[in-house]
Parts: C-alpha cells; structure tokens; sequence
C-alpha cells in the first residue's frame, strides 16, 4: 500500500516534468492577452476558431491592455504572447520597448469601436449631460463657481448645482477603479472633453492640464464599484438615482432594467457610436506579433476568422455581443493589412 | 529504635528543614558495591540544564537481583533509572557525567549505540503506555525490528510465551487482535512488562510499575517480578517501602539527589544506618 | 503527634463561621444563571452562522438551479447530398443547414433581418452537433434527421422565466416577433427543458448555452493533484524533521519563524513569485496547471507544515517513550508510532490547505491561469483554468444566462470541496481505526 503510493507520487511528478520540458520547446495554441474590454469579443472569435478550423483554441487572458502590451513586448519565442488585445492605440513607448526586445514586425488591427455608458435604473428619468457636466460633478477639483480663475475643491452636491437643467438629485457615480481600461477612456474621452470646455484648464500647462482632468473626486460621490459591471447594474437597479459607467455591451445586455444617459445631446445607442456621433467612445485594437506567424501554428487563420465579415462585419457575430463595427472603407482597409501582415510602423 | 538510630549517626540528626536547604553533597553509606556486577555507576552526575537532579552516585547492581529505589518524590529516582538505559539522551537539556557501564562496557562511551543498548536493557515506565495497536502488536513490535523473529510463527511463540511470563496469557488469548488500550489498567501494566520481555533483554528498569494501580493488580506484578528474578536483573523504582520490601533484594535511598544509603533490604528497612533513611521509612517526610 | 490534634481546631476555628455549604447555596443560581447565559451566547451564535449559510445557499442554490436545465429545440435536418457530398466534412456548411431548416419551420418569414431574427432563436452549437452526427455517421448524408438542438440564450432565459415578456418590446432582447416564433415553436411541442448536459461534459464558451465547467474541473483536478503531491509529502517531511530531528539552534528558529510568516503572505505574492521563478527562470509554459500546483504547493505549505507540527507535538510522549524504550531507532519510533498517531491531523491541515488551494484565483492571475479556455486541459501542462477562476469569468460576462451559470459554477465548486471533506474525513477514520 506504502509503496503504491510512493511510486503514484513518483510517476505522477515523472509524467508532469517530462511534459513540462516537452511543452516547453513547443506550443499548438495561439497565446492571446489583453484589454478586458476586448476580451468578450476575441474570447468569441476565438471559440469559433477553435470550433471550426481544426486548430486548438486559442487561450485568452484578461491583463488589461497596459499588462497585455508589456507581456507582449518582452520577446519573441514560446513562452511569451502571440497577440494582444488593447482598448487604445500602442503608444510610442511600448512600440520601443517591443523594438528593443526584438518584437520588430507588430501588425495592428484595429477592430471596431466601444462606447462607454453612463447608465441609470428605468425607473427614473434619462439624464442628459454634456461632457462639461460630468467634468464638472466629477473631478476633484473644478473651477471656481464664482468665476475666479482657479480650481477649488468639488462642491457640488447634487446634478443641479452642477447644470440648473439637470435634475435636484445627489451625484451618485458608480465606476470602475484607476486599473480599468474604462476608466481610462472615461476620463479621457468624457472628462478631458468637458475640461476643454473652460478655456483657462485648457491653457494649463499639459501635466496640469491632466492632473485636473484625470483626477477623480474621492468624497464619496463616485464610488469605485470593482471591475465587475454586472455588479454595477445590480447596484443601479437597487438605486434608481444613481448612475453607472461601463462599457456598452453591458447596456445592449440590460435594456430592460437600465437606460443610458444622453452625452451632449447624443443617446448610446449603437447607430450613434458607429456613425462616431457619440463622443465618448473608442476604438479597440490588436496586435499581432509577426515573427510568430508560422511559427505558432493558426496564427494567419486566426487573423481571417478576425477580420471576416462574418465576424467584424455589419451583420456579423461580433456585433451581436455589442461590437460597433468600423464604417465599410476602414474595414476592407484593416482587413487587407491583417491578411498581407504589413507592419506597423510608428514615428 | 530511636536510641539506637542516634547513636549511629548523631552527627546527621538534623531537623528535615535544614537538609532541605544543605545542597552539598553526602556520603553514600552502606553496601554501593557487589561481587558480580551487571552495572556499574561511578560518580554518575546528571544535570537539567544548570541544575543538578543527581549528584555523584555510586552503586553497584548486581546480576539477577531486584534493587528498590526509593526516597521522596523530586529526588532524583526516576533520572537515575533513565541513565541506566540512556532514555535522558531525549531530554535536549539533560547532561550526565560520570561513568555507567554495563558488563565492563561505558554505556555512554562512543561506541556504544543505543538500540542495541536498549534492547539489552528494558525499560517499564510508571504509566501503562501500550502501542495504540493490537495486543499482538504490542508484543510482536520488538521482536520484530530488533529481527529476532523472521516467521509468523515464531512471532507467534515469542508474543505467548511472553504474555505467558508476564501472566496475561490466559486473560487475552482469545482477543490478540484487540488493541492493548482497551485493557484494564493492571492488564496494561503487564502487556508492558510482556512488551519489554518479548525483547529478551538482561536487565529490566521499572520507575514505579504500580503506582497507577490498584492492591490486586500491584500485587500480581509484585508476583511476576518475583519470578522474572531468576531470568533477569531488575532495577525498580517505588513510592511504596512495603513494596520494595516484597520484591527486592536491597535497596537504594536517594535524598535531593544524593545517593544516601544502600544496603540489603532487611537492613534498609529494620536498621537504616542514616538519619534521613530512618526518618524517610518512619514516615517523617516524604 | 499529640501537637497537631491540638492544632487542628484552632485553625479551623479561623475560618469564616458560616457552613460552606450555606454560601455556595447563595451564589448558586447566580452561578447558573450565569452558566445559561453562556450557553445562550453558544446557541445564537450557531443560529446566526446556521442563518448566514442558509441564506448563502438558498440564494445560489435559488439563483442556479435553473442551469441545470437547458431549453432545447426540435429541428429537422434535411442532410442535404448538395451540400455535403464531396465536401470536406469538417468544414461544410453545417449553419446553412440548420438556418434552412428553421426556416421551413417558418416559411412565411422574409427579409434579412428577420431571418436573422430567426435563426438567432437556435444556437451556433446546432451546426456542430450536426457536423459531429455527420462525421461519426457519414452514411446518413441525405436523410432527414430530427435534432434536439440547444436554444440561444435568450430563448432559454424567457422559457425560464428570467427575462420579463411584458415591458415595452425596446426593452426586450427579444422582440414581438420573435416571442410569436417562440410561441409557435411551443404550441408544436418543438421546445422541451431537459437536463444540461452541456454544463457538465464541455469546456468554457462565449455563448451561454455551449458553456460547461468541465474544463475548469479537469484544471482544479490537475492542479490540485500537482498541489496534493507536492505539499503533502514535502510539508510532513518538514514538519517531521523540524519537530523531531532538527536541533534547536538560531537557524532552526529563523525557518521557524519564516514558515509561520509565510503563512500571512497575501496569496498574490506566490504568484509574482511563480511568474519570477517558473515561468522566466524555469520557463515553464503560462496557464498550466503544473505552474498552478507548484504556485499553490508555495501557499499551501505553511499550512501544512504548521498544522503536521502541531499533530506530531500532540502525540503523548508515554509513546515516544514506549517505542524507545523496546529499543526503536528515532526514525523507527516516528514512522512507526508518532507518524501514525499525527497522520489525522496532518490530514485535516492538508485538507484545510487543499481548500484554501481550490478557492484560489489571486496568484493564478499572475501566471496566466485567469484566462478564456475552452479545450478540456488533457495533461499538467495543457492551458486551464480553475473552477474559482470560471467562477469570477462567467459573473463578468455581459450575458444574462451567465448569472444562473455563474451560481451553477459555485454549486459545484461546493460539491467539488464537500467531496474532498469527505474524502478526508473518510481517509481519517481509516487511519484512526488503527487506534
Ligand atoms: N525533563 C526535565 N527537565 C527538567 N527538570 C527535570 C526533568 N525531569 C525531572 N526534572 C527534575 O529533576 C528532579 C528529579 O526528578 P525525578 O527524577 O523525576 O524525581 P523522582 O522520580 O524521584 O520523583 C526534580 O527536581 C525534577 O524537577
Ligand atoms: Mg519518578
């Protein structure tokens, strides 16, 4: 009996190293990390690849598009990512960083584009901000309401005292915390935009300029609710006053118990943000590391299950789970270079 | 008897308080040597860390006798019993000094093992400790790591022969296959003795076998101690002086850790040649 | 002795002149009183963690019973020759098929968007089950089979109630004509509930309807098999060396007090330690569950190692003096009576670890096993995830369906742990029967 057990023990270790150091000099899986936000879509495009091309399915991991970049850009071979996903576009510094440790050819491909939501419960009315209002009921410091030329700390208590238009009731944020890629877009898009509007915070110099409007108000007004949306519309639902920021899929999931707010004059709707008429949405890419095409096998398949019409397109399945297809022109564009592998090349 | 006690030793007669505080080392009086040995202990010292527990004994044990210790609870009988078979090797803070040998060998020189040692001398202890296995368990452990036994059979022979010497053969024949704790606590006692015979050693060590029992089981050990006499030399330590002068042939009295008085056990107990061994058997303290 | 017979009364006489047993009658019931009290506090205290699980299990168990039925749709496929003879059974049209056979079920229904409509109503899992009906059975090409064919999602979620038919149609996933298709599709017996098999049998899926736990169970099986191997035994060794062996010295001090403070270390950090160590330096594949044992093997043993030293300090030492007094070596006396004796209650520090292991997610993250996988793991260094892992990915998903799936994922997570308790406590009565 003893012994039994210690020869078990024996051989399962055996059989885990030996297939350790056999996986290790090769991989039949396409290794994808990234942007949460683009996790729900490459996560099905994925699945349908794995279905139906006879390669295995790709494994996708959800690091946050500045994790996914920095994994990605660590080097080429097995042990590091085929593809990440990102909510925004490579910056300068990553493009570097990638060069220096030899990840040269980079294909991008942009997808499609997100649109983040304020939304509230359906039992009250739709709000309908302007981007200088969320500014304004969010940051942490504003522009003197007496019209002085300087920034005091938030003192609004509820929507009206922030826009005389706006309903008497307390400002209530429910949203992600500093490590989401939501936020990040949230605040660039609709809190920069709304900082813009008072022409002194847009003539303070750059750092200044985003320390103001990228900072958050931290009296209890906004409330960082995790990353998990779903929560956030539970919460909503439970408070019809207060509102919630995510992405738009979550939106496209709960029509029936939540509404999105308008931003300056614009409702979320999938129309708007396609034809880029609501202003706070973005574009989500991919990268593809050229040196593993080939190398790792399905990689260039994968791409054309990707860039399919059936899959990006108007109609096509990703849309369905809340992608806002790319007009047809960008489209035909994105799907050419993916196919060919052209490079990217950043100045 | 009083009279004649002082005029022996007049010059120890002191009131218990003041030995109690006199911590410099006595004289053994009395017979500490034999003619033929089994061991010998010289100048045995054993140290509790800074603390002396035993403190220059002398004593001599001879083949196929019973020796009794005795003396008041704390003075050191239990340490000197576990020196004779290196059981306060365990103790991280014990120390002995001084030389113990058995049959001209120094137990604590390099080249003894205890193991072996061990096997030689066995060991009873004050509290019936069986396995937590089966009574024939029990019994077969020993044998069997010592390799005294290669067959099923023979384990069979030695674990009833033993708990045939040690009386409990008839009572647990039937139920070898139940654990040795569900037995009564006399039964237990035995089972130990029968544990430690099984073995074959030469010498047995016993640190109070019977104080957790009651008059009948004690006096069923005190029987079979009686008889393992004539195969074994028995070293016993005990509480009880009318014990040790069923069993024994002499008998040791330590006080605070000093070896004070040996001598046979008829003498010890009808003419102490020491103050303290008279006060002790007379029930003055202890 | 004449002395103390005269002493004895005195000090008597110098003790309160009340019979003792007239003062405990008086503090009696104050004693009880507070005797009952006590037991009060024990009871409610019970009540109230009784109450919180209770609460704990009706709300998952309320929430996820539903995922164990899957509504299922009855579909004729036309094998049609055109489409599949001298095709690549692997990657004909297979959807082709099933759009077309919905939509003879409905042939009044025009235009693309509400055929698109239509065809939404079964699953994009129908076309695989006919693919694998094809490939395992390739002489039925041209026949005519009737599938019981998964519903999407949303389909499901209305047939069980989770999705409100009465708010205005915008408001639904699902629009009036759809609800009409789903009606008829019911009136002609096409729709049945039956047991999900899916959940249990298949991995991970973007699409609710396809997805199963298997995957993430055959990963937690892996990765704690990996885990199990490697602690218990290298956790019992240490705790045997370091209670029975080692020497006291500063040294044996210092890894004392490193293994107790390894015990607080935040979960997250064996992970960074098994990305530094395993993944860079070792260069072990991400997402494997060998990686995942070896990270939680970190994590678990001071667990391990704390509760075996305190089962082998509680083994008597009439024991220990036993073995060595017949004569045992110390190794013999430990493997052959202390180990014994302290096995139960190393099993129960290893189960206590073992659980702890399974409900892990944190140092999993850093080394790539928070991930979407959808093939079942074959082997230690295939990609997988962990139950909790699936768990924490299915509350996220944006899809309604993945709630009940969600609470469904946790209901088996409990089994998964009820069933290692038990395997414990099972193992334990095997080992104490040995008294
Ligand atoms: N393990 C030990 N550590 C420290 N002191 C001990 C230990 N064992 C016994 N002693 C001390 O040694 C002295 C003698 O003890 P012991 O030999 O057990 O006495 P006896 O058996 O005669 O009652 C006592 O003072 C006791 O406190
Ligand atoms: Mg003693």
């Amino acid at each position: 009996m003893k012994k039994l057990v210690v020869i078990g023990i024996a051989l399962i270790a055996l059989v885990g190293f030996t297939s350790a150091l056999q996986a290790q000099s090769a991989r039949d899986y396409i290794s994808i990390v990234g942007s949460s936000t683009v996790y729900p879509f490459a996560t099905v495009v994925a699945e349908q690849f794995g279905k139906t091309s006879g390669f295995k399915t790709p494994t996708i991991e959800s690091t946050g598009s500045g994790g996914g970049l920095k994994l990605f850009c660590a080097g080429v071979g097995v042990e590091h990512p085929d593809i990440t996903n990102a909510s925004r576009r490579i910056k300068k510094s990553e493009f570097d960083t990638c060069q220096q440790n030899g990840v040269k050819d980079i294909i991008e491909v942009k997808i499609g584009y997100d649109g983040i939501v304020m939304a509230n419960s359906k039992k009250s009315a739709p709000m309908k901000l302007t981007r200088k209002d969320i500014f304004m009921a969010l940051a942490k410091d504003v522009p003197d309401p007496s019209g002085a030329e300087k920034l005091v700390p938030n003192p609004y208590k509820t929507w009206k005292d922030v826009n005389p238009d706006l309903p008497d009731k307390k400002i209530v944020v429910l949203g992600p915390p500093p490590t989401s890629g939501t936020r990040d877009a949230f605040v660039e898009l609709a809190m920069e935009g709304g900082a813009k509007k008072f022409d002194y915070v847009k003539n303070l110099d750059k750092k200044m300029f985003k320390a103001t409007a990228h900072t958050i108000r931290e009296d209890g007004a906004y409330v960082e609710a995790g990353e998990n949306d779903n929560l956030i519309v539970q919460k909503l639902e439970k408070d019809p006053d207060a509102l919630g920021i995510f992405g738009f899929s979550f939106l496209d999931q709960n029509a029936d118990k939540i509404q999105g707010s308008f931003v300056d004059g614009v409702a979320p709707t999938f129309d708007a943000i396609a034809a880029g008429d609501y202003p706070v949405s973005r574009p989500l890419y991919f990268y593809v590391k050229g040196a593993h095409v080939g190398s790792i096998p399905g990689i260039d398949a994968y791409l054309k299950e990707f860039t399919a019409e059936k899959a990006w397109g108007e109609d096509g399945y990703l849309s369905d789970k809340g992608l806002i297809p790319m007009p047809d022109e960008e489209r035909k564009k994105f799907a050419s270079d993916a196919r060919s592998l052209n490079p990217l090349m950043l100045q | 008897m009083e009279a004649s006690q002082t005029a022996v030793n007049g010059a120890a007669s002191a009131t218990a308080s003041q030995l109690l505080v006199d911590r410099s080392h006595r004289e053994t009086i009395g017979q500490q040597f034999v003619e033929n040995p089994r061991m010998t202990c010289r100048n045995v010292d054993v140290y509790y860390g800074d603390k002396r527990a035993i403190n220059n004994v002398t004593l001599d044990i001879g083949s196929n006798e019973v020796i009794a210790m005795i003396g008041p609870s704390g003075c050191g009988k239990s340490t000197f019993l576990r020196c004779l078979n290196r059981m306060n090797d365990y103790i991280d803070i014990c120390r002995v000094e001084g030389e113990i040998r058995l049959d001209g060998q120094n137990i604590y020189s390099g080249e003894v093992d205890v193991v072996p040692l061990r096997a030689m001398i066995g060991m009873v202890f004050q509290k019936p400790n069986p396995f937590p296995k089966s009574i024939y368990d029990n019994i077969a452990y020993g044998p069997k790591i010592h390799g005294l036994v290669a067959t099923k059979s023979e384990t069979d022979e030695v674990v009833e022969t033993s708990l045939k010497k040690a009386g409990l053969w008839e009572e647990v024949k039937d139920r070898l296959d139940q654990p040795g704790t569900g037995l009564s606590g006399g039964q237990q006692q035995r089972l130990c003795i029968a544990r430690t015979i099984a073995v074959n050693p030469e010498v047995i060590l016993m640190d109070e076998p019977c104080s957790a029992l009651d008059p009948i089981a004690t006096s069923v050990i005190e029987d079979l101690i009686d008889e393992l006499r004539e195969q074994y030399t028995i070293a016993i330590v005990t509480h009880s002086m009318q014990q040790a002068s069923r069993v024994s042939q002499r008998t040791a009295y330590f006080h605070l850790g000093d070896l004070i008085e040996v001598g046979t056990t008829d003498q010890i107990f009808t003419r102490p040649g020491h103050q303290l061994t008279e006060d002790y058997i007379t029930g003055r303290f202890g | 002795m004449s002395d103390s017979t005269i002493n004895a009364p005195a000090s008597l006489a110098a003790m309160p002149s009340k019979r003792t047993i007239d003062v405990v009658n008086a503090g009696l019931a104050k004693r009880y009183r507070a005797e009952k009290r006590f037991r009060i506090y024990g009871v409610t205290a019970i009540i109230l963690s009784l109450c919180f699980l209770t609460l704990l299990f009706v709300d998952i168990i309320s929430k996820g019973y539903t995922a164990f039925w899957q509504t299922k749709v009855r579909i004729d496929v036309h094998l049609d020759p055109e489409v599949l003879q001298g095709e690549n059974l692997q990657t004909a049209d297979y959807p082709g098929l099933v759009k077309k056979s919905i939509r003879n079920l409905f042939p009044d229904v025009q235009g693309r968007k509400d055929r698109r409509l239509l065809n939404g109503i079964v699953s994009s899992g129908a076309a695989f089950q006919i693919r694998d009906l094809v490939t395992a059975n390739p002489d039925r090409i041209g026949s005519t089979v009737q599938l019981w064919v998964p519903a999407d999602d949303d389909v499901d979620m209305l047939m069980k109630g989770h999705m409100p038919r009465d708010v205005p149609e915008d408001e639904r996933r699902l629009n009036d004509k759809q609800l009409a298709w789903i009606d008829q599709l019911q009136r002609e017996g096409r729709l049945q509930k039956t047991f999900n098999r899916i959940l249990f049998t298949v991995g991970d899926s973007r699409e609710p309807e396809l997805a199963g736990i298997m995957g993430a169970v055959m990963g937690s099986v892996y990765t704690l098999l990996i885990t199990l191997v490697l602690s218990f035994p290298i956790g019992v060794a240490t705790a045997v060396y370091l209670e029975e062996f080692a020497p006291k010295n500063p040294w044996t001090d210092l890894v004392e007090v490193n293994i107790n403070n390894l015990a607080a270390v935040p979960s997250i950090v064996f992970g960074l330690l098994g990305l530094a160590v395993f993944l860079n330096f070792f260069g072990l594949p991400r997402s494997a569950p060998l990686v995942g044992g070896l990270v939680l093997t970190l994590m678990t043993l001071p667990t391990i190692i704390i509760a075996s030293r305190a089962a082998l300090k509680a083994v008597p030492p009439s024991v220990r003096e036993a073995a060595l007094g017949i004569g045992a070596s110390k190794t013999q006396m430990v493997t052959h009576h202390v180990l014994p004796l302290a096995l139960p209650g190393m099993l129960t520090g290893t189960i206590i670890g073992m659980a702890q292991a399974l409900g892990e997610t944190a140092p999993l993250l850093m080394i790539g096993m928070v991930a979407f996988i959808v093939d079942i793991p074959g082997g230690f260094t295939d990609p997988s995830t962990v139950l909790p892992v699936q768990i924490y990915l299915w509350a996220d998903s944006p899809e309604r369906a993945f709630v009940e799936k969600t609470s469904a994922a946790i209901m088996v997570l409990l089994a998964f742990l009820m069933t290692m308790n038990a395997l414990a406590v099972f193992l334990r009565k095997r080992f104490e029967r040995r008294w």
